[in-house]
Parts: C-alpha cells; structure tokens; sequence
C-alpha cells in the first residue's frame, strides 16, 4: 500500500529537519506509543498499540534511517511484529523552503501481513489514513513547540 | 411430538419381477436424522470431550513464501497450561512425506503435516500449541517466535509455468502435472467447419464451498497398542487412512476414523490428512488427547479451495446449421501450494468431456501448477464444474457471436434422449437422461413464451433483461482408474462400499454403513431400502449413525463423496440386505421343515408363501439363532449377520488413449434465468430461477429437493460474489463471512424445480449420484448476463466465473475491453 502526501510547517526548514530526525521528538507523533527506546542515532525500537476494530494490534516496531541527505531528504525503514501482523514501512520525506516555512513532500510504501492483511485494503486504508492524518497533525505540534523552544 | 418416523401411505408401486409390489422407495418417508438435530441432539466432533484433553492452535505463516530460518517455542512452553508444541523439524524426522499422486516433477514434492524448511502460502502451518484451553492455544502460539526469510512469490498459474519462482525446490518446477488429451480428429473437424469461433481466455474463479461446521478432531492415542482413535469430521476416511499410515509409519488398523454427525462436507473435509497427522503425532507426544478445532478464518486461509482454472485459445469449428463439432483449449489449472489430491483434477474433468453435447472431437492441453495460495480439494462439482462452466460459455459465445438462438444451438447439439446408453469420445458411458425435455420444462417454469414481454417490461423501466440457460451433468460413482491415466504406476481402479446387515437377538434389524454422512439423510434412505426388501417399515430398521472403522463396514474408497451414495451405498445396502433375506428365509425353511423358495418376508415375519399363518416373526428368528440355536441342522451355515461389499461395474481405463468408462451414471441439471442488470450501477438481481434435475430414479425426492436448493445456492454464491481473492503479497482478502459472502436465504432467488427421472441402466435401484449437480447455476447467470450485456459482435464478453456488481459495471464501461477476446472466422 502506497500512501504519499504533501504537508507546509511555519517554520524554518533547520528546525522541521531537527524534529523530523529527533526519535524523542517522532515518539510523541506516533499513535499508541507505549514505550520507545533509542539504540544508537540510527536505531529505534517502539512497542505502540495501533487502534485497530475492537482491540488495538500491539506492535514491536524497529526503526532504522537507511539514508540521509541533511537537511532536505531522509529514509527510513520500519520492520514491525505483532500478534497477527507484520508490517514492512519505507517511508521518505523531502523538505523544501517555501514562503513563510517549509514544504514537506512524503511518501510511505507499506507492507502488512498476516491477518490483519487479510482484512483488506477497504478496511486498513481509511485507519491508515486516519493515522497519517494524526501523525502529521502531531508533528505540526512538535514542529510548533521546537520553534518556539 | 410424533416420532422421527411414521408409516407413510405406500403411493410408489415397484416392479420387481413382475410382481406389482408397494414400497417406500420413492417416497418422503420422515428422515431418521431429523429429530436428533432439529432437538439439538446431534454429535459432531466438537462435542466429544476427554479427560485432561489438550487444545490445539496452528501457528501459521504471515507469508506467502519464505524459508523458515528459526522456530522457538520456548516462550510459549513457558506460559502456564501450555501442555506441547510440534514443530516442522520434529514432523520430519517422526513422519514421511504424504505419498503423491503425480508423476514427475508433482512426484517430487514433499508434503508434510507442518511446513518444513519453507512456508508456501499464508496460513501454512508451521508449529502446533497445545493447551488447556482453545484460546490459551491461541494466546499461546502468538509467543512461537518463527523467523522468515521473505522469498518472492507467484499468484498467477501462468505466471506459475515459467517458474521464475519455483515453490518446491524437490520437483525443480511448478507444472504438476500436464498431458495432451485429444480425441476424435479436431484438425478435420476444423477443416470441415463453416465458422471457426476462437476465445482467447476464459477464467474460472477460484471460490469453495464453507460447510456450517468447520474441520477438526478429537485424537486419543492407546499407548498399549499403538492406536489413534480419530473423532473427526473426514469425508472419506478410507482414502485418508492411506494417506495418513505410510506417513506415520504404521499399519492402516492402527487408525480408527469415528464420526457420528458431520456438519457438511463438499469436498473440504478429504484432504484433511495433514491436520488430522499433526494431532495424532501431540496425541502421541504429550500421551492425552487433543482437539483441533478449525477456525472459520483458518479454514477460509488455509484449509482448501476450489480448482481455479484459466481456459485459453478456445478453438471451436461449427457448421453453418449451428453444428458444433468440438473444441481445443488449453487449460490451466491452479491447484495453490500443494497438489494433496492432485493432479486428480487433471483427469475428473474428462467424465463429462463433451458436456451434454454430441461433440466428437475434443483436444485438451491440460496443466496443473502451484502458486503461492491455498491449497484446493475436491469442491463440490470437483473439476467438472470449472469443465462444463467451459463447454456452456462456449455454446453461448458461439450462439451469440454466430447471431443464433442459444437455446436452439443446444437442442441441435444435445445429446438426444433415444442415443443412451451414449459414449462420448474419451470412452464414458452417459447412462440416460433427456436433455431437451429438461429444457423445455426449465423454460415452461421461468415463463418462456412471454420472455419478450419480460425484456420490454425491464427496459421500460431502464433495466437491461437477459436470460440464460446452464446445462451440466453430475457424474457421479468414480471410476478410480481414470488415476492410472495421469500415473501409470498408480495401484487404484474401480470403487468400493460397504454395508453390514444383521438381525439381532430381539428382532433388530441392524446396518451399518461405510460412508461418511454430512446430512444426505443416508440413515434414512438406507431404511427404505432395507424395509423394501426385508417388508417391513423403516421404523424397523436400525441404522447407525455415521461412520466407525472398527463396524468393519468400511473398503478403501468407503466415504461420502463423488455423487455416489444412492448407487454404491444403498448398492452396498442393498447387496447386504439381500444376504440377510436370504440367510433368514434359510432358518425360516429350516424351522418349517420347507425349501427356502418357499418362504417369504413380509410385515416383520418370515413366512410359507402358501400358508402365510405358518409364519415366524423376525423376533422369533433373530432369538433362534442367537440365543436358541440347539438342534438347528448342523449344515445350516447361517450367521444373520453379513457384510456386503459393491463394486460397480468397471474396467480399467485404455492408459494410451486416455479412453474409458470414467464414472457410473450422469445426472441432469438445466438451470434457466432471467435476471435485470442496472446499467448505470452493475447492480443485477435474478428475478426468475428455475432449475431442473433428472437424477434416475428418486429414493427420496425431499431430500433430492434439499440437494437441488444447496447446489443451486452454491452455484449463485459462486456466480455472483464468492471469490477467493489475493493482494499482491498473496493476502487472502476474503478470509472470513465478513468478506466473503455466501448466499442468505433473503440473497435466493424465487427457486422453481422441476424433475424427471431417467433411469439408469447400470445401477441397483435405477437411481443417481445427484449431491454435487452446481455448476449449471454459475453458467446460468453467465449466459444471463451475456444475453443482457451484448448481441451479435456487440458488446462485451463475460469471461469470468464469479461477476460481483463491480465486475458488471466494468463490462459495461469498457467492453471492448473484453470483446477483442473473441473472433470469428467465415469461410
């Protein structure tokens, strides 16, 4: 599933990069986040509970930024298990000045299986697109509160 | 309440002999097993429970291809109530791989209870959990810590024929097997045609049948002789006991099968031999029993599915009059991860190879292939289905294309009541039957006369009309060595039941039976049999319920399976019956001081035909013999207690010309329907359904009804929404009743039937195999939607089994899209 989108912050390019490569930072934008922790500034580890039907799918998702082009490009890697569900992300996001900001362009290639796969894209699309929607209004919040830091 | 069975009036007269006699053969004697189940009282494997009795849960593989790099277990084990686990490492070393039908490469593939070494769809198991509980099996097999490598995967069958990614490293290859079939001269037929009509593809959908009760069983295991005792729900015992015992290491009596009630079958529950393997080796492993039961998910993911089946370069020469004179198509079969009853397709389809038509030259190019998907099984209509939804489509593309009238082509090239018994090209044997007089009924039924009047009325308001007619046979009683035909090596031919008959110490009469009943009210019919030759009422007659192996009732092939049980069955039933007769009216002569001929057996009484008074009743015979017994004549060898085994009629197949008997009888069906098609939605609704079944002599018509009604259920599921549908990393997307809709009893159509009873000339009671007759309903609304969506050279061309609204609407929105699948050349 190939999900991409578009998204301008009001503020400067340097600090949309420094939330968006800060783990501490992205935990907070991440649904369900029960614990995080940050192996080296390359690795991360979080255990979330996705909301998902009528039980949340728990998951042990391992992060890795495969490639880095400060301050304007970076890739990540996502390899989760949960019960039912294992889940393959690639995620890219490409930063750019705009007028009064920064735009940001993403893009996310994501593989589920097991299961919840099972329960069709009808189904997963809209929670995956609803959990877009509240990382990204999350990270707008952080991008906020590090601007005004 | 009243009883379950009451003494109908006799209205049927059988002739036997000459002699006028009544009999319940023929009539809707109340059924056996109707109060048991209606009251809930019925015993299926589920409600069997032992002592300290474990629960087991598959864990099963989120890929659809993958080698398994690691399996731990520990994490589960710890987890208190965890009794065992099993893994594909332990299944290889405690078991051989299932022995395999096809020659090579299919021969090369090994097949184990759990996955060895590689997982080959999702839902393939690759350890089992033991518990206290079925959810803490459950919670417990999440704990099973398995690693995967990903591999790239296949979905497509042809895409499978390349073998850029080979599932079975063993065989070296995907094909299964593949063969040439080809009979009479189809290159003079092409030559001698007027119009040649070529279809670049047709595809058949992959879909199954979703019995109410799903798979499972309970396994004890009697450490002190070595023997498991299944309680499950298996359809065909026999055969997976030869599957399961190689496998095990052991004899075949080292397996007991044991069931009672069965909630339905269809084909599902043959191929279950991996499962039931995997029980036994815990049974053994943790020395209690245990009990699988299967999850509807599991069994819509990783049980088994129908043959899906592409058709390809359908070549069919026609006269100008509307003659066909054969066909050629290459046929791809998808048979998903492993062939488990395979490649037995490759050849069932050739029971019913020119369909219900006079075609004498037919070429096949038959292949079989694995992809990344679930394994299939016999489906009810088990591989005839995806054939003769191939033979319709042809007769109505040809019809429509060629600007003829559907329903004149068939009755031009049926084949005619007066030419039964009717041999078809490849050596079968088409039994009886009346094809035209079945249509003709199924169109008086749907109102044909006025069908212009329907169509103007749908237009006016906005509707687009058509109607469509299906025309299939259920072949039915196996010929198992059409097997040789694929394998030569192969030791299987012919068939076999059995049935034992007794008369006990009080009277009871008492029979067991071979098969495997799913709810064909075997128990019942067996009783009309029996009262019929025995003259007493099937209130009489004691039929046990289900299957057991240790009544020494059941051969090789015993089960319920193949539209075969009204003739091998009640032929079994029938054989033992007359045995019993027969031993009874030899005590009865022996008391009387008479010869046997001069005895009869009449309401409950064996009897001197000139003197009915000097009559014994069997109460009186059955207390002789068993219990009373001195001073019997020393000669008298009698036992009231025999066990007959029918075989039917066969030869052994010509392997060279891929020529023979293939199967006993041929039932008919010839479904009609009208249905209205929403252009602008897709959205279509049958508004008129008839469906007309000749299945020979009916035993009980009720229950042929309820078969006709399940089948016809079947047939719309699987024509209008029932695929089995994958996204492209080999996801089932339709994985359980939310996604996967089956028909309601709101989503039937109003049903009309109709019969007429042809009888067969090869078997004991003139009647037919009739459980599996489907697939006429799937072509019915084909063709329907055909005779809406386009005319002659017009519009698009319905190439797929399964049409949802969606599939309807894309037809509608690009048919050329579909209509360049077909031409036609005039010469």
């Amino acid at each position: 599933m190939k999900v991409t989108g578009e998204r301008d912050f009001q503020a400067p390019l340097a600090t949309v990069w420094q939330v968006l490569n800060d783990p501490s930072r992205m935990a907070k934008t991440m649904p369900g986040v029960e614990s995080f922790d940050i192996q080296d500034d390359r690795h991360w580890r979080a255990h979330v509970k996705i909301p998902l039907g009528l039980g949340g799918l728990r998951m042990s998702i391992d992060f890795e930024k495969t490639e880095e082009r400060e301050p304007e490009f970076a890739k990540l890697h996502a390899k989760g298990n949960g019960v039912g569900a294992i889940m393959n992300m690639d995620t890219a996001f490409h930063l750019s000045e705009a007028e009064g900001g920064t735009h940001m362009k993403w893009e996310a290639d994501v593989h589920v299986l097991g299961p919840v796969a099972s329960m069709g894209q009808r189904v997963l699309q809209p929670i995956v697109n609803q959990q877009v929607s509240h990382v990204l209004g999350a990270l707008d919040k952080q991008v906020q509160e590090a601007s005004a830091e | 309440m009243t009883e379950t069975t009451v003494t109908p009036e006799r209205a049927l007269v059988v002739e036997e002999g000459g002699e006028p006699q009544r009999g319940f053969i023929g009539q809707n004697v109340p059924r056996k097993e109707d109060k048991r189940l209606v009251q809930g009282e019925g015993v299926f494997f589920d409600d069997i429970k032992r002592h300290e009795m474990g629960f087991v849960h598959f864990v099963r593989s989120p890929y659809a291809h993958a080698r398994i790099k690691s399996v731990d277990v520990s994490k589960a084990l710890e987890l208190d109530g965890v009794y065992g686990t099993l893994t594909g490492d332990e299944v290889a070393i405690l078991t051989d791989p299932f022995f395999e039908l096809s020659t090579p490469p299919g021969a090369n593939i090994k097949d184990y209870a759990l996955a060895v070494g590689k997982v080959r769809h999702v839902g393939d198991p690759v350890a089992a959990v033991v518990a206290r509980t079925r959810e803490l099996a459950r919670d417990a097999s999440e704990l099973v810590e398995v690693e995967y490598e990903p591999l790239a995967i296949v979905l497509d069958g042809e895409e499978a024929l390349k073998d850029d990614v080979v599932l079975h490293d063993d065989a070296g290859s995907n094909t299964v097997w593949s063969g040439l079939f080809d009979w009479g001269d189809f290159d003079a037929a092409l030559a001698e045609a007027d119009h040649v009509v070529r279809i670049e593809r047709l595809h058949f959908d992959r879909f199954s049948s979703t019995p109410l009760e799903c798979s499972g069983c309970l396994v004890e295991y009697n450490r002190g002789t070595g023997q498991w005792t299944i309680h499950g729900n298996h359809q065909m015992p026999g055969v997976g006991a030869i599957w399961m015992a190689p496998a095990l290491r052991v004899g075949i009596d080292k397996l007991r099968f044991v069931s009672q009630d069965i909630g339905g079958g269809f084909g599902n529950k043959i191929t279950l031999h991996p499962q039931f393997t995997a029980c036994c080796l815990l049974a053994r492993k943790l020395n209690r029993p245990v009990q699988w039961t299967e999850w509807r998910t599991d069994q819509h993911t990783a049980n088994t599915h129908g043959n899906e089946r592409t058709f390809l370069d359908v070549t069919v020469p026609v006269k100008a009059d509307g003659t066909m004179l054969g066909f050629s198509v290459r046929a791809i079969d998808d048979c998903g991860a492993f062939p488990r009853y395979e490649p037995l397709g490759c050849i069932i389809w050739a029971q019913v190879t020119p369909g219900c038509y006079r075609w004498r030259n037919v070429r096949v190019d038959f292949t079989q292939v694995c992809t990344n998907k679930s394994p299939v099984a016999p489906n009810r209509g088990y591989s005839r289905m995806q054939h003769l939804w191939l033979t319709e489509r042809i007769v109505d593309i040809v019809s429509s294309e060629l600007g003829l009238d559907p329903i004149e082509v068939r009755k031009k090239n049926y084949v005619k009541h007066e030419e039964f018994p009717y041999e078809t090209p490849n050596g079968c044997i088409y039994d009886s039957g009346d094809y035209a007089r079945c249509l003709d009924i199924a169109l008086e039924l749907i109102g044909y006369d006025s069908i212009d009047e329907k169509r103007r009325d749908a237009e006016s308001r906005g509707k687009l009309f058509g109607i469509g007619i299906g025309s299939t046979l259920d072949s039915g009683t196996n010929n198992f060595g059409q097997s040789m035909i694929l394998n030569p090596e192969l030791q299987f031919s012919g068939n076999n039941e059995v049935a034992t008959a007794k008369l006990d110490i009080f009277g009871e009469i008492v029979v067991t039976l071979g098969t495997v009943p799913q709810g064909q009210g075997h128990e019942t019919t067996t009783a009309q049999v029996v009262a019929d030759l025995l003259g007493c009422t099937p209130d009489d007659v004691n039929v046990r319920a289900g299957h057991d192996s240790y009544w020494n009732s059941h051969a090789g092939f015993s089960g319920t399976y193949a539209s075969q049980f009204a003739v091998t069955g009640l032929g079994a039933v029938k054989g033992a019956t007359e045995k019993l007769a027969g031993e009874m009216k030899q005590l009865a002569a022996a008391v009387f001081g008479c010869s046997p001929d001069d005895i009869e057996l009449a309401e409950g009484q064996a009897r001197i035909k000139e003197n009915p008074e000097a009559a014994l009743p069997f109460m009186a015979l059955g207390a002789i013999l068993n219990a009373n017994n001195a001073g019997l004549p020393p000669e008298l060898d009698i036992t009231l207690n025999v066990r007959y085994v029918y075989r039917p009629p066969f030869e052994k197949p010509d392997l060279e010309r891929k020529y023979g008997n293939l199967t006993l009888t041929y039932a008919t069906q010839i479904h009609a329907c009208a249905l209205e098609i929403d252009p602008e939605t897709g959205e279509y609704e049958i508004v008129d359904y008839a469906a007309v079944d000749d299945c020979g002599n009916r035993i009980h018509p009720q229950i042929v009804e309820g078969q006709v009604h399940g089948a016809t259920a079947q047939a719309l599921g699987a024509a209008t929404h029932e695929i089995f549908a994958y996204d492209e990393e080999g996801n089932l997307l339709t994985p359980n009743f939310y996604d996967y809709h089956v028909p309601h009893a709101l989503d039937m159509p109003p049903l009309k039937n109709g019969f007429i009873e042809s009888a067969s000339p090869f078997t004991p009671f003139g009647a037919k195999g009739m459980g599996e007759g489907g697939g006429a309903g799937i072509h019915a609304v084909c063709a329907a939607l055909q005779n809406a969506l386009g005319r002659r050279g017009v519009g698009p061309i319905v190439w797929r089994s399964c049409n949802p609204y969606h599939r309807v609407w894309e037809l509608l929105q690009s048919p050329e899209e579909t209509r360049k699948l077909v031409s036609v050349e005039s010469r």
